[in-house]
This record gives structure tokens, sequence and C-alpha cells, in this order.
């Protein structure tokens, strides 16, 4: 390992790319808690309510018109493990 | 660890991380062409076929990534939270994994939607498109591949206490033969 400090006594301070990635990282944080206030993107695009299931769904995107569209939806939540 | 099994682990751990790299990259091209097409079979079809690939090769993928990836870790000189690569690599990929496992549910229920023969075109051409998530899947994996390959320093506060103690008692073992 070739970033063992010469000092050995003291500890190295933290490099610069770490900073760099965590200046990223909280801007990128920041970024997805507004979209995820603000609803950008629209409806059933992204957030909290996209994760639960059929939460993506809306009633209006999946029943254009008058709403008959044919579309059944699922009576409760998909067993995908068993 | 001993230096073969070392490897072998290691070997294990990369194949199953480039392998998960490559499913998602499968599967952008489902969601991509599901994204563009109009027919209805072929929605249904890009549906089914992600949430097949996502269920069954990406999560264990990601799962055998995130486990091999502790025991390469913890069982080498490199340690967990010792240095900030292993450290961030790893929080990114275990934040990728929990994104991945809660998107699958929702790509489960989309799939189960669009499987259903009654639904319409019109329902299914309005069905979201998980790109966003996969796309975003791609670059956090990108970077932690990066951040393995090019291994840049920096050790962390815990990491450098835990050089210090090592070579401290390295040397009161030196001590103590020459004494004796």
């Amino acid at each position: 390992m070739g970033d063992w400090p010469r000092d050995q006594t003291t500890k190295p301070p933290t490099p610069r790319w770490v900073k760099v990635f965590a200046i990223i990282a909280v801007v990128v944080v920041l970024l997805v808690a507004v979209a995820l206030v603000t609803g950008l993107g629209g409806p059933g695009q992204h957030g909290p309510g996209r994760h639960s299931l059929g939460g993506g769904v809306t009633e209006e995107q999946t029943l254009p018109g008058d709403g008959s569209g044919g579309y059944v939806p699922p009576p409760g939540p998909p067993d995908h493990d068993g | 660890m001993a230096p073969g099994l070392r490897k072998f682990v290691l070997s294990a751990h990369i194949t199953v991380s480039v392998g998960w790299i490559g499913a998602v990259m499968a599967y952008i091209a489902l969601d991509l062409w599901g994204a563009r097409a109009r027919d209805g079979e072929a929605l249904r079809s890009a549906y089914l076929g992600m949430d097949l690939i996502a269920r069954n090769v990406i999560v264990p993928l990601a799962l055998a990534s995130v486990l091999t990836g502790l025991v390469v870790s913890l069982a080498t000189k490199w340690g967990l939270f010792r240095h900030y690569w292993v450290a961030i690599s790893f929080v990114m990929t275990v934040i990728a994994t929990v994104v991945l496992l809660i998107e699958t549910r929702t790509i489960g229920a989309l799939a189960e939607i669009a499987a259903d023969p009654t639904t319409s075109v019109e329902v299914l051409r309005a069905l979201p498109s998980t790109l966003v998530h996969s796309i975003g899947g791609t670059v956090v994996l990108l970077v932690v591949l990066v951040l393995n390959m090019y291994k840049p320093q920096g050790m962390t506060r815990y990491g450098w206490r835990k050089q210090q103690q090592e070579r401290l008692r390295r040397q009161e073992q030196r001590e103590a033969v020459l004494q004796s």
C-alpha cells in the first residue's frame, strides 16, 4: 500500500478526491430530495409512492379516456417471492 | 485467508460484480425497447423480460457481489473501513442493492399488469419507465468499478489507528525478542 504517511505519528489529511466525492454525493442526494419533494418528472415517474406496489401506475395513467380501458387493478400486492 | 482461497473469492467477486453490470445493460436494452415500443405484444414482452432479468439475474448477482465483497475486504489487509475507496465502494454497493430490491418490487408489479391479457395497449403504453433507476444504478456500479481498479490513496481515521496499533505490536514483539 503506498498511502502510508511518512510521519507515522499524525494521521494523514483526508485526500482531495474524498472531499470531491463527498461534495458530489451531497449534491446528488439534495437533487434527489428536491425531485422527490417537488415531484419533478411528473406523477408516477419517481418518488416513494412509485416504489409501492402498483404505486407508479396511477388511475389517470392506466385508465385513459372514460376510464374503462379494460384494465382491472390487481387486487393486492403480488407475491414474487413464492 | 490462504492465498488460494483468497484468489478464488476475489475471482468470484469480480465475476459477479462485472456480471451485475452486464445484466443491468441487458435490462436497459429491454427498458429502452419498451419505452419506444408502441405495439402491445412488444410492450408486454419487454416488461416480462425486465422482470425476469431483474429477479433472476440482477438481484442474485447484486447480493453475491455484496457478500463476496465483504469476504474479500474483511479477510484481507484492506479491511472494510480502513481505506476510503473500500468504504465508499461498500456503501455505494449496499445503496445500489437496496434501491434495486425496492425497484424489483415495482418492476414485478409492472410485469404483472403487462402479463394480464385483459390489460389494454393504452394501459401498457402508460406504464412508467424504470430507465432513471437502471441508468442511475449503472453509473453507481461504474463508479465502484473505477474505484476498485484504481484504488485511490487515502486511509480513514479508523484504518490509521489500526495501522498504528499493528505497528506498535510489531515493535513490542521485536523488543521482546531482542531482550530474550
